[in-house]
């Protein structure tokens, strides 16, 4: 799900899925996330950030391993 | 959309395909376990199977958490979304699983309160709303879904929200796959790992099983395009007489997993002694409880239930997927 809006506070975004449906996600186990990333959101949860090409690259070294 | 459509390229799957059909020997049958249900979707989706040659052959694993849940489970469910005053919540593909009398749907339509959600958040949010009834969340899936259900439990445990109950039924995917290659009846030659399970566990809890079952496994992600270069990486692992770890959802998996999910999972949850799987028996150590310090959230603590536990038998003719 693509990141639209992000509430640092409350650690939940606002995501949209291919279809255009938004819902809320909880982003506490993922790295800090920006409006524009992709997401892998399993039952209104993050679990993972995709990389992007070049971070697979380098091994994925902003993954969400904190 | 961005990590899909390049997945799903037309012509690259006919490339790959035509890479899988020279890689194998002519003669020598292959038996590949996709181990996800999210893998097998995709395989009858997009008719993964026809692009393979007819010596390569996919063997669907235990990977789909509401066809291993045992019916004893859902009868208990049942037992607690009749107790008086409860506000029995569950994901969907639940409702019409069958228990021994009966399914979640059939209990509804008898008059218990059972409501649909789509994240255990929604139950903490009808619980919240509903302050003077219990809200239990009947939670299933792999380690996929249970750090949602540990995210949930400390946020109601923070917020001190006492009325809402969770019913675990989640599993760990390790325990099955060591059960299934440890069947004297068993021939496979290598696994499609679990893509999403991995993004929180990792790629490094399967190394058991090239290390001490010599079986290639292969993480791979759930677009056609994965799975294509994932039968293509197994296949080339078993040509080179290799026997390895291979991550193919390099995207989303890291070798050591979300560190961060696996914290809150060793919060949140403790392993049972063993757990029943419709049509596998009992498997130890492959179920989550609450952990103790989550014990005022346990429904199985707060409510008197059967507990009730059917012969594996009975569920192999009950594990009937096209009805859930």
């Amino acid at each position: 799900m693509r990141v639209r809006q992000v509430d640092e506070q409350r650690g939940l975004a606002l995501c949209e899925d291919a279809d255009g449906q938004r819902s809320s996600v909880e982003i506490a186990l993922v790295d800090a996330v920006a409006v524009g990333d992709e997401l892998l959101v399993h039952a209104g949860t993050a679990i993972a950030r995709a990389a992007s090409a070049d971070e697979v690259g380098r091994g994925g070294e902003r993954s969400e391993s904190g | 959309m961005r990590y899909v459509d390049e997945f799903r390229d037309a012509e690259l799957g006919r490339a790959l395909a035509g890479e899988i059909l020279g890689a194998v020997e002519p003669g020598r049958r292959y038996k590949l376990m996709e181990v996800c249900g999210g893998h097998t979707h995709s395989i009858y989706k997009y008719g993964i199977d026809d692009l393979l040659p007819g010596n390569v052959e996919l063997v669907h694993g235990p990977g789909c958490p509401v066809c291993v849940i045992p019916m004893g489970r859902v009868d208990d469910g049942i037992a607690i979304a009749h107790q008086p005053g409860v506000i029995f919540t569950c994901f969907g593909d639940m409702l019409r699983i069958p228990g021994s009398d009966g399914s979640l749907q059939d209990a509804k339509a008898e008059g218990a309160d059972v409501r649909m959600v789509y994240s255990p958040l929604d139950a903490l949010r009808i619980a919240k709303a509903n302050p003077d009834r219990d809200v239990v969340f009947f939670a299933i899936g792999f380690e996929t879904t249970a750090p949602s259900t540990a995210l949930t439990l400390k946020r109601a445990k923070a917020e001190g929200v006492r009325n809402f109950l969770v019913m675990s039924n989640h599993v760990t995917i390790v325990p099955p796959l060591r059960a299934l290659l440890d069947s004297p009846d068993l021939r496979l030659d290598g696994f499609i790992g679990p893509g999403h399970v991995s993004t929180v566990v990792g790629a490094r809890p399967f190394e058991f099983i090239p290390a001490d079952y010599g079986k290639p496994i292969v993480v791979a992600g759930f677009e056609p395009l994965d799975v294509l270069q994932a039968v293509r990486m197994i296949l080339a692992q078993l040509a080179d007489g290799r026997c390895e770890v291979e991550n193919q959802y390099t995207r989303v998996v890291r070798y050591d997993g979300n560190r961060r999910a696996l914290a809150v999972l060793a919060e949140v949850f403790a392993l049972r002694p063993h757990f029943e799987w419709r049509g596998m028996g009992f498997i130890s150590q492959s179920g989550l409880k609450l952990s103790d310090a989550y014990a005022d959230f346990d429904a199985e603590l707060r409510y008197a239930f059967p507990a009730c536990a059917s012969p594996t038998r009975r569920h192999a003719s009950a594990a009937r997927c096209s009805k859930a």
